[in-house]
């Protein structure tokens, strides 16, 4: 695996382009960019749904979650041109592995979300069962990314991992 | 703040998760007025200003104490007073923004606040890639290294 992740990261370039002496913050900077983006737009939906700032139609609001998903996008590129640069220091560290996991979670309940709740929503019909379910989801929603930005922290911070993962 | 892991990853922590909500509704705001989804309230989408200033609060209690954690580091290097520049006038604008627009949804978009919008995004963009590179481009890390 890391064999092949590191091949594929020399042969698009992106490992040159990596260990430039500036490739590696830009792309953290765009990382971070992308994050801010959930954030103000998946995040701020989700506060919405729990109950903040009751006065704005969360159809409306939830027009902002395409750009929310652009900022996915760019973590997932940026993301994979980390991991493929050092494989070894993410493959086995716990902290991405938690980060992956929350990830996961995230997109379970987003997939649980349009499949249940994003028709009410959209239509604006709030039965009270739409509203405890919808309540349950954006906390889920907005924990998991939080749980994503401290994994993200841990990362670099336990670098490398290991001296002190049980399992690695 | 230094010796203590605990305290120096959870100010770390704190400082990324308040930037993410600043830098976020930040660049909501800014799209909003921009033109992005016109027929959500600016007024309304105001209301999340609360959450935004207690973010704000939070970059600088936690900021304060990773400067105590190495203020050389920071102190000597040009890039950490860009980042508090473009933090402190994208705060402002972000008042500007918010008294313009709170509770009056009578109030159009006019060109300068379109015009604060850009500034806003180019100055949270320089306020995360500063911030960033902080950890690269330093040449001292602690002052003892002058005794």
């Amino acid at each position: 695996m890391i064999d092949f992740l590191l091949s594929f990261s020399q042969a698009t370039g992106i490992y040159a382009f990596m260990n430039s002496p500036w490739g590696w913050p830009v792309v953290e900077s765009v990382h971070f960019f992308g994050l801010c983006l959930l954030i103000g737009t998946v995040g701020l939906f989700d506060l919405r749904m729990l109950g903040f700032a009751s006065e704005i139609s969360l159809s409306e609001l939830h027009r902002l979650v395409p750009i929310g998903v652009g900022g996915y996008l760019l973590n997932v590129v940026t993301g994979t041109m980390f991991l493929s640069t050092a494989p070894d220091q993410y493959l086995y560290n716990p902290a991405v592995q938690s980060k992956l996991f929350f990830m996961l979670i995230a997109g379970i309940n987003m997939m649980f979300f349009y499949a249940t709740t994003a028709v009410n929503i959209k239509s604006e019909t709030y039965t009270s069962q739409a509203i405890v379910r919808a309540k349950f989801m954006a906390g889920i929603s907005l924990v998991c990314w939080c749980a994503v930005i401290v994994c993200g922290r841990l990362i670099t911070y336990y670098r490398p991992p290991y001296h002190w993962c049980l399992w690695c | 703040m230094r010796e203590s892991g605990v305290a120096f990853f959870s100010s770390l922590t704190l400082h990324s998760l308040a930037m993410a909500f600043v830098v976020g509704i930040n660049f909501t705001v800014a799209l909003r007025l921009i033109g992005f989804v016109p027929r959500l309230e600016i007024s309304a989408l105001s209301r999340f200003y609360v959450i935004h200033w207690y973010a704000a609060a939070a970059i600088f209690i936690s900021g304060a104490a990773l400067l105590l954690a190495y203020p050389a580091k920071a102190l000597t290097n040009p890039l950490f007073y860009v980042k508090l520049c473009a933090v402190v006038i994208g705060l402002l604008i972000s008042k500007r923004i918010q008294n313009t627009f709170s509770n009056k949804p009578e109030v159009l978009i006019d060109s300068v606040s379109i015009k604060l919008a850009y500034l806003s995004i180019a100055l949270w963009l320089i306020t995360l890639t500063a911030g960033r590179f902080l950890a690269y481009t330093y040449n001292t890390l602690l002052a003892s290294r002058f005794y």
